[in-house]
Parts: structure tokens; C-alpha cells; sequence
């Protein structure tokens, strides 16, 4: 795996009249798994589109090994940074075969169709993400997490050395969300594919997170290692809410649990001891 | 990532692709044969029977029979020719519209793109009195405006399927409303030939449009079997198909513009002929199975307008335009898309 | 789609609560438009007319002043009948978009119109079907069934009947009914020639006979649909909170669209389909009564009167000698107004 590095410099995202994301820098540490994080609308999604040339930037660049995406061949970039939209279409009546096939689209051209170094990538895609019993299914008949799974499947057989994915676990059960990203934690170990993920829930984003991105209206808030960024103080700010943070029994990374303002048991131990 | 972590699930991927794709070749020629069927039974039958070697005979011209000749080659050939053109434009240019506005109701029947060219074609016939040739370029210029204007009025930061379907169904009622008024204050004659018109047939074609029809199939359908890499790219969605690399916008102008001629062509051969646009792909989808084809809809469709033609020349009391049959034949396969498809969760 | 996953930008605050008075006030004052316009209907056209000739063609009629009769034989009755059909496609406008939840819900869009117009040619030319008291019962049967049919289809699935299966449903269901009335056309140059002055949607040539054959049905019509204003405020909730609510939701459902179907069957069976009134000028009405069901109803009953008569008067004006049909001024004029609603509202809301 080639090491890559994708950065923004002065980024400036929107749609219609209003700017979202405005005058962004950021870097996306090479071979390793970046989480961003931050309430509703703070532009989390607007900023991974706009690093996957998704959106045209109204200023700054997004930069590919020192170029700028948009003046890159999109077919070039598709080889290299892969991304799974928030809400793809899986066409009328197609196969989980098929739809995984068309992971394959940047390496085909005109005249070479398709090849057995396609059909090793698509089996090894469907391995990998354990959907290799599906190949027949229609999309259709799939459950939330199986259909999930298989369009992590093709973004995977799209074989790039970067991965982009926009909440990738939204409308997947819990089992399911650990499971997917236990699943890009394995893809990022064994080849060093360098993953971005847009998540909401933070205590899953401690956990698997080698770099976190936190942001609130459309700016980088903070930014570093879990233990870094994930802080009282930090959350607070973000998400405004009043909040404690604990180790993770299981992996101790940070673990967020929220005050509320019915659960004052820890002032009550206090005042009691 | 490490390749070919399992020979043997590549081997499992490589024939499930390959009997996909026999299964496909397989029904594109039968479907052909078909075709070829039909084309002769037309020539075949009529008033004058001809039988099935003769046709044959005298459309390779293997022996001079003049009348059967004459009926075969000057009086049936040419309905021969504009039902398999027209049937094989709608197709491919129906089939085109649903895949790139994700919804299999979006066919050009019902976004504007027929009426706007009726209007035009209406127009010429009741208020220039014009002849088949000024009608047909009315009609082709029709489908190109109105479809532009759709194209812009639903553009707002990109082209959403979603708006591109509600703004041309509007734009198709203001069509109807002109083309109502235009009916209305026609003499009687001028109405009835527009109505007629209006329900689409293929006995009516002139042969210059025609031949332009069969030119521009020639060209522009292999040109959208090149296309159909991309739009198995833009059917996952825009945001797949730009991190796929494909050069969404561009490729989507491409198709449209194909499928627009193809639309505007076949109206002003035969008229608006109803429902062959929408049904051919889902039928062809059904056949080939899961993923379609470009040509197997054409195929469906050259079918359909053909057996639609059959039917209404021979087998009802009065000969009929072809849009009656094909309305007719398509109004409850319609019905029971609408229903399946809302169903499924894919109506929009 | 690519619109789902932008922040909703929804700029129109909630409306203000608009105090009773005011809407009051509103609501004289758009009757009072109503009589401007039913004053303009009256005496513009071709032949100009006073006041005094209006008084003396009732008070004191005199059948050889051409004027005289003009006014009682062609203008009023044409006026009332655009009374009474704008107020009936208003209503159902206003019925249809709260009862579906959906913003473009119209009797034309969704084909009601269209049913309601077929199942009239199917009676004239092939029941032989003589006049209007007659054929209005097959209006009904082609309006009831095609709203039960685009409502069934377009609600089956998740999702319910969004906008875009609506709009889908009833153009389908429009092309079907326009395959059907040309097939029976198509064999009959006499029907051909009624149809096409029909089917376009006209006030002309309209007189008292029709406006007595229909009246009853759109009275009636008119009156259970002004009384559902709280029923429907319950249904603007959505289904499961009506439910909740107590609200008997099947049961309003069924009586409103049977209470659509008699005023859409009528008023096409008087004046012909009409397309874009009833989408329209509810939502104009809604920006004046704000979210109120019961005002809403009552600013469409004499909102929808004013703009039909307004095109019906400027088809007469601007075509004059000739003129241009009312269901083609509003085809055109309607057109953009549904344009913009598409591309500046945001469709999953009402």
C-alpha cells in the first residue's frame, strides 16, 4: 500500500447561498483511521464530500498528493480515494454480484471490460466483509446491516488506498455498527488503508478512532488522539452538553456519559461520604 | 488490500458473472428473432396475403414477382421499418430515462418530453396546415426545447430526479393546455387529423423522416451501448457515481440528449404512441434479469410497437391507430407497476 | 436524492397567530373581491353593459333588448357557474392536500378531473347519454374512482403518498383515462367534435339548465366540506397522532374523498377538467389564513370563485372578439406558479 496524503488548505464548502464549511485546513493522517465527530448541521458530512470532490469548493483546494482534486482526472482520483455516500441508490432488481461489481468501475475503461483481477478484487471484497453468501441476492431482499455490508463491499472492491464513508452505521443496530467498524478496523490493520469516517456516536468514534476531528460550525475544533480531544470540557462545547468522561471499561479510551438533570448520584455519594 | 485471498471464490464470482451474462445473450437473441418474426408477418398479411418465402424472397430479391414485390417493398416495408424504429428508440430512450432519474415511472410519457413535442407538431398541422416533413421537425424541435426547459427550471445546484420528474409532469399539463386550445379552435378536419396524430401511429410516416429516424438509430444506438458504462455508474446514485470517477454531469447531458433525439424522432415518425417508453425496460429487466440492457429494451419495445400494430390493423373491426392498442395493452401492466413499485419502496 | 441530506432550510417561521379579527377582517375583504370580479364577469366582454341594463334584465325584462338578454341568458349564468365550480375545485384543493398531507395533491394533478371526464364521454357516446343531470352521475363514479385509485397506489408502500408517487399516480392514471376516451373517440367524428370543446375546460356556453343541474350537488357538497375544517386539523397531525387523538381517521377519509369526488365530478360535468386551481390558490389561501383548517376552508370557498372568474375574464378580454378558454389561461398561468412551489418549497412538509 502506497503511502498518500490528503489535506485541505482554506477550504470553503456550501450549498445554495450559505457557506457551511469556511476556511478549513486539515490533514488526514496517512494509513490510519480518522473519526469526525460534532453535533447536527456543524458540516461534518458537507467537509468529507468536499474531500472526496463530492463538492466544488468555493475556496481553498483540496489537495491529493499535492494536487488538487478537481484538476485531476475524477476517473484518477476514483483510484486511489473511495468514498460510501450517506444515501446511495441500489438500482431496480440487482444482484449483491453486480452492485459490488460496480466497485470496479475506475479500473475498466472503454475497451478492457473486465478482467480476472477484477473478479479476485470483487471475491475478495465480498470476503472481507463477509457477504460472499449473498453474491446471488437481490439488493432488495437484504436486511439493514447485510445491505450495509455489501455497499462497504463495493466500496472496497473500488480497491483504493483511501476510504471515505458518511455515517456508514445510521439505521444499523448497535451489533451491526461494532461489527462494521471492527470490519474497517481490520481493513486499516492489515493493509494500512488509510480510513475517514463521519460518525455521530462518540463513544464508538473514542474507540476506534486513531485521530479525531472534532467540529462545530463548519470549523475544526480540536483535533488529536482520542484522549486529546475527548474531554468534559471539549464536549461540552460541541455537543452542549454537560457531560462526565470516564475510561472505557472495555477499552479505555475515552467514554462519554451525559449529566442530564435528573441523576445527580455522584454529588448525592459526595455529600453522603 | 491482498488480493485473491480465495481462488475458488473468484471462480464463484467469474461464472455467476458469466451466466449473467448468457442469460443475457441469450434473450437479446431470442428477442431478436422475434423482431424478425414479426417484421415478416407484417409483410405477410393484409388484404393481399403474401406467403412467408416469398416475402423472404423478394426482400433479398431472389426472383422478380412484380404486385408481390410491389406490396411487400413499397406498401408494407416501410410500416415495417417504422415500427421497428420507433419501437427501438422508445425502448432504449425510455429504459435510459428511468435509470437516470432512479424511478421506473419516470418515463418520457409522463415528463413532459412527448407532450412538448405534440404541441409543436400540433401546431403545425392546425395553423400551418404544414406537411409531414415541417411536422416531423416540429416535433423533434418540440421534444428538444421542452426537455431543455425542464432541464433548466429543475437545475438548482445539480439536477435531482426527484424535481426533474414533478417540474416536467407540470410542464406537461401547460403543454396540454395549449395543445387543447389548439384542438378547440381547429375546423373539424385539422382536429381530427391532430387527434389522430395525437394517439401515435405507424401506418402515418413520410419517408424522409423516416429515413432520418433509421439514420440517427444507427448512430445513436450504439452510442448509448457506450454510454451504459457510465449509466451503470449514475444509477447508484450521483454522490457513488462522482467517487466511482465517473464525470457525472457530463455523462448525464450525454444520455439525455441521446434519449431526447431518440423521443423527438420517433414522435414525428408515428406521433406520441403511449406506454412503449415506460414498459419495454421493466420487461427487458424481467428477461435478462437483474441489470438489464440497453438493446434488449430497444428489442422489447420494437416488439411491442409491432404486435400493437398487428393487432390494431387486423385483428379489430376498424383499423385503429397503434396508441390505442399499446395504451389499451399498457394501461394495466401500468397499473400493476405502480402498484408493485410503490410498494417496493422505489416510487420516489 | 441529493436534497435529503442538506440541512433543511426551512426560512418561513411558523405563521403568526393571526388574532381572530384580523382573519375576519381578511375575510370580508376577500368577499369583497369576489364581488368586484362577479361584477366584472357580468358586464365586460364584447358587449359592454351598465348597471342600470343588469337591474332592468331582472327587474324589468325586455326580450328584445339584446344586452338584456346577453346578461340573462349568458353572463350570469356563466358567473354563477364559475361561483359555484371555483369554490367546489378550491375546496377539494384544500381537502386533498390536507386529507394526503401533501402539497401538490390538486384534482388535476392527481386525475380526478381526467376520471371524472372520461367516465362523461363514456356516457355521452356510447350510453347515449342526453344532458347533464344525467352524465353528472357518471361524473361522480369516474372522479371517486380515480381519487381512490391514485390515493390506493400512491399510498402503498413505506413512505405513504409522497408527493413525487402522487404526482406519478395521477399522471399515469391521467395517460390510462386519455387512452381510453381516445379509443372511443377515435371511432365517432361527431364525438370527436364535442369532445375537443370540452375537454378543454371552459365557462362559455354554459347556461341556466346546466347551473340548475349541478347547483344541488355542488350545495351540498359545499357544506359538509365546510364543516370539516376541525376534522382535517385532526388529520394534519399525520395518521397515528389523529389515531391517538381519537379522530376517526378511516371514516373522515372516506367522506372527504367521497365529498372530492361530488364536487370534482360537478364541476367538470359543468365546465370541463380544470387543471392547477385547486393546487394553487389553497396554498395562496394558506399564506393569508395561515394553518388553520376552518379559515383555510373558508378563504378558499371565495378565493377560488375570484381567480377562476379573473382568467375567465382575461380569456375574454385578451382574445377579444374570440376567446381564449378559461382551462387554457390557467394551464398556462398555472404552470409557473406549480413550477415555482416544486423548486422553492420544501415538498416533504405542509
Amino acid at each position: 500500500m502506497t503511502s498518500h496524503d490528503l489535506r485541505a488548505t482554506n477550504l470553503t464548502l456550501g450549498y445554495a447561498s450559505t457557506d457551511i464549511v469556511s476556511d478549513l485546513d486539515v490533514t488526514i493522517p496517512d494509513g490510519r483511521i480518522t473519526v469526525i465527530v460534532g453535533a447536527n448541521a456543524c458540516g461534518k458530512s458537507t467537509l468529507l464530500r468536499g474531500l472526496a470532490r463530492l463538492l466544488r469548493p468555493r475556496g481553498g483546494e483540496v489537495l491529493l498528493d499535492g494536487t488538487s482534486v478537481q484538476d485531476m482526472r475524477s476517473i484518477d482520483v476514483a483510484k486511489v480515494l473511495g468514498l460510501l455516500p450517506q444515501t446511495p441508490v441500489a438500482p431496480d432488481g440487482i444482484t449483491v454480484g453486480d452492485l459490488v461489481g460496480r466497485g470496479r468501475y475506475p479500473h475498466q475503461g472503454w475497451f478492457r471490460r473486465w478482467s480476472a483481477e477484477d473478479d479476485r478484487a470483487v471475491a475478495a471484497a465480498l470476503e472481507a466483509t463477509g457477504t460472499a453468501d449473498l453474491v446471488d441476492r437481490q439488493i432488495a431482499e437484504l436486511s439493514g446491516g447485510q445491505r450495509q455490508r455489501v455497499w462497504v463491499a463495493m466500496a472496497l472492491a473500488q480497491d483504493t488506498d483511501l476510504l471515505l464513508l458518511d455515517e456508514p452505521t445510521t439505521y444499523l443496530d448497535i451489533n451491526h455498527q461494532v461489527e462494521l467498524l471492527d470490519l474497517l478496523t481490520d481493513l486499516n490493520r492489515a493493509s494500512a488503508k488509510t480510513v475517514v469516517i463521519v460518525l455521530h456516536d462518540l463513544n464508538l468514534a473514542c474507540r476506534y478512532a486513531d485521530h479525531i476531528i472534532a467540529m462545530k460550525q463548519g470549523a475544526i475544533v480540536a483535533e488529536g488522539s482520542p484522549r486529546e480531544v475527548v474531554t468534559a470540557a471539549v464536549v461540552t462545547d460541541v455537543f452542549g452538553l454537560a457531560c462526565e468522561v470516564v475510561p472505557d471499561p472495555v477499552s479505555g479510551t475515552p467514554m462519554v456519559v451525559p449529566r442530564g438533570r435528573h441523576h445527580a448520584a455522584r454529588e448525592v455519594v459526595e455529600a453522603l461520604a | 488490500m491482498t488480493p485473491a485471498l480465495d481462488v475458488l471464490d473468484a471462480d464463484v464470482v467469474r461464472s455467476g458473472r458469466r451466466a449473467q451474462r448468457r442469460r443475457s445473450a441469450v434473450v437479446t437473441s431470442v428477442l431478436a428473432l422475434v423482431v424478425l418474426g414479426l417484421c415478416v408477418l407484417t409483410l405477410m398479411i393484409g388484404s393481399y396475403a403474401v406467403p412467408a418465402p416469398d416475402v423472404i424472397a423478394s426482400l433479398l430479391r431472389l426472383k422478380d414477382d412484380a404486385p408481390t414485390d410491389f406490396v411487400v417493398r413499397d406498401l408494407r416495408l416501410p410500416t415495417v421499418a417504422t415500427g421497428l424504429g420507433v419501437g427501438i428508440a422508445l425502448g432504449v430512450a425510455g429504459v435510459v430515462f428511468q435509470k437516470l432519474l432512479g424511478n421506473p415511472l419516470a418515463s418520457p410519457d409522463f415528463v413532459g418530453v412527448s407532450s412538448g413535442a405534440s404541441v409543436l407538431a400540433v401546431s403545425s398541422i392546425v395553423l400551418l396546415d404544414a406537411g409531414s416533413t415541417v411536422v416531423s421537425g416540429s416535433a423533434l424541435a418540440g421534444a428538444v426545447l421542452t426537455a431543455a426547459l425542464i432541464y433548466v427550471l429543475a437545475w438548482r445546484d445539480g439536477i435531482s430526479g426527484y424535481r426533474f420528474v414533478l417540474i416536467g409532469i407540470g410542464v406537461s399539463q401547460f403543454m396540454l393546455a395549449i395543445i387543447g386550445y389548439i384542438v378547440a379552435r381547429a375546423d373539424v378536419y385539422e382536429a381530427r387529423e391532430a387527434m389522430t396524430w395525437l394517439v401515435g401511429t405507424v401506418g402515418q410516416a413520410g419517408t424522409g423522416e423516416l429515413r432520418t429516424l433509421l439514420v440517427a438509430l444507427v448512430v445513436l444506438v450504439p452510442t448509448a451501448l457506450l454510454l451504459e458504462r457510465p449509466l451503470r455508474a449514475l444509477e447508484l446514485g450521483d454522490d457513488a457515481a462522482t467517487a466511482l470517477g465517473s464525470r457525472v454531469e457530463v455523462s448525464r447531458l450525454a444520455l439525455l440528449a441521446l434519449s431526447i433525439v431518440l423521443i423527438g424522432l420517433s414522435v414525428a415518425v408515428a406521433g406520441p404512441i403511449m406506454f412503449v417508453a415506460l414498459i419495454a425496460g421493466p420487461i427487458a429487466q424481467r428477461l435478462t434479469g437483474p441489470g438489464g440492457s440497453l438493446l434488449a429494451a430497444g428489442l422489447v419495445g420494437a416488439v411491442i410497437v409491432l404486435g400493437a400494430d398487428l393487432v390494431a390493423q387486423h385483428l379489430v373491426p376498424a383499423p385503429l391507430p397503434t396508441g390505442v392498442v399499446t395504451g389499451i395493452v399498457g394501461a394495466p401492466y401500468l397499473i400493476w407497476l405502480l402498484a408493485t413499485v410503490n410498494r417496493e419502496g422505489r416510487g420516489g | 436524492m441529493t436534497v435529503l441530506d442538506r440541512p433543511t432550510q426551512r426560512a418561513e417561521a411558523s405563521p403568526r397567530e393571526r388574532s381572530r379579527a384580523a382573519l375576519a377582517a381578511g375575510l370580508v375583504l376577500v368577499a369583497g373581491i369576489l364581488l368586484v370580479v362577479c361584477f366584472f364577469s357580468i358586464t365586460l366582454g364584447s358587449r359592454g353593459v351598465g348597471v342600470p341594463t343588469i337591474w332592468r334584465a331582472f327587474a324589468d325584462y325586455d326580450p328584445d333588448d339584446a344586452s338584456q338578454t346577453v346578461i340573462r341568458e349568458l353572463r350570469v349564468p356563466r358567473t354563477l357557474i364559475g361561483l359555484f365550480a371555483g369554490a367546489a375545485l378550491g375546496v377539494s384543493g384544500v381537502i386533498l392536500q390536507g386529507v394526503t398531507r401533501n402539497p401538490l395533491a390538486d384534482p388535476g394533478i392527481m386525475g380526478i378531473n381526467a376520471g371524472a371526464a372520461t367516465c362523461i364521454v363514456f356516457a355521452i357516446m356510447v350510453l347515449g347519454a342526453q344532458d347533464v343531470s344525467t352524465y353528472v352521475w357518471f361524473a361522480f363514479l369516474g372522479a371517486g374512482l380515480a381519487t381512490v385509485s391514485v390515493y390506493g397506489i400512491a399510498s402503498l408502500g413505506r413512505e405513504g403518498a409522497t408527493p413525487v408517487k402522487l404526482a406519478l399516480a395521477g399522471a399515469a392514471v391521467t395517460a390510462i383515462l386519455t387512452s381510453v376516451t381516445s379509443a372511443i373517440v377515435m371511432t365517432n367524428v361527431e364525438a370527436l367534435n364535442e369532445l375537443r370543446f370540452w375537454q378543454v375546460g371552459s365557462l362559455a356556453g354554459r347556461y341556466f339548465p346546466v347551473f340548475w343541474q349541478v347547483v344541488p350537488f355542488l350545495a351540498i357538497g359545499l357544506v359538509v366540506a365546510l364543516g370539516a375544517g376541525r376534522a382535517l386539523n385532526g388529520l394534519a397531525l399525520g395518521e397515528d397522532l389523529a389515531l391517538a387523538l381519537g379522530q376517526r381517521v378511516r371514516l373522515t377519509r372516506l367522506v372527504m374523498f367521497a365529498t372530492v369526488a361530488v364536487l370534482c365530478g360537478a364541476a367538470t360535468a359543468a365546465c370541463g377538467p380544470i387543471v392547477f386551481l385547486g393546487l394553487i390558490v389553497p396554498h395562496l389561501a394558506r399564506m393569508l389564513s395561515g394553518p388553520d383548517h376552518r379559515w383555510l376552508l373558508a378563504y378558499a370557498v371565495l378565493l377560488t370563485p375570484s381567480v377562476l372568474l379573473a382568467a375567465d375574464i382575461v380569456g375574454r378580454v385578451a382574445a377579444s372578439p374570440g376567446e381564449l378558454q378559461v382551462g387554457v389561461v390557467l394551464g398556462v398561468l398555472g404552470a409557473p406558479a406549480f413550477i415555482g412551489l416544486v423548486r422553492y418549497r420544501n415538498l416533504s412538509e405542509l
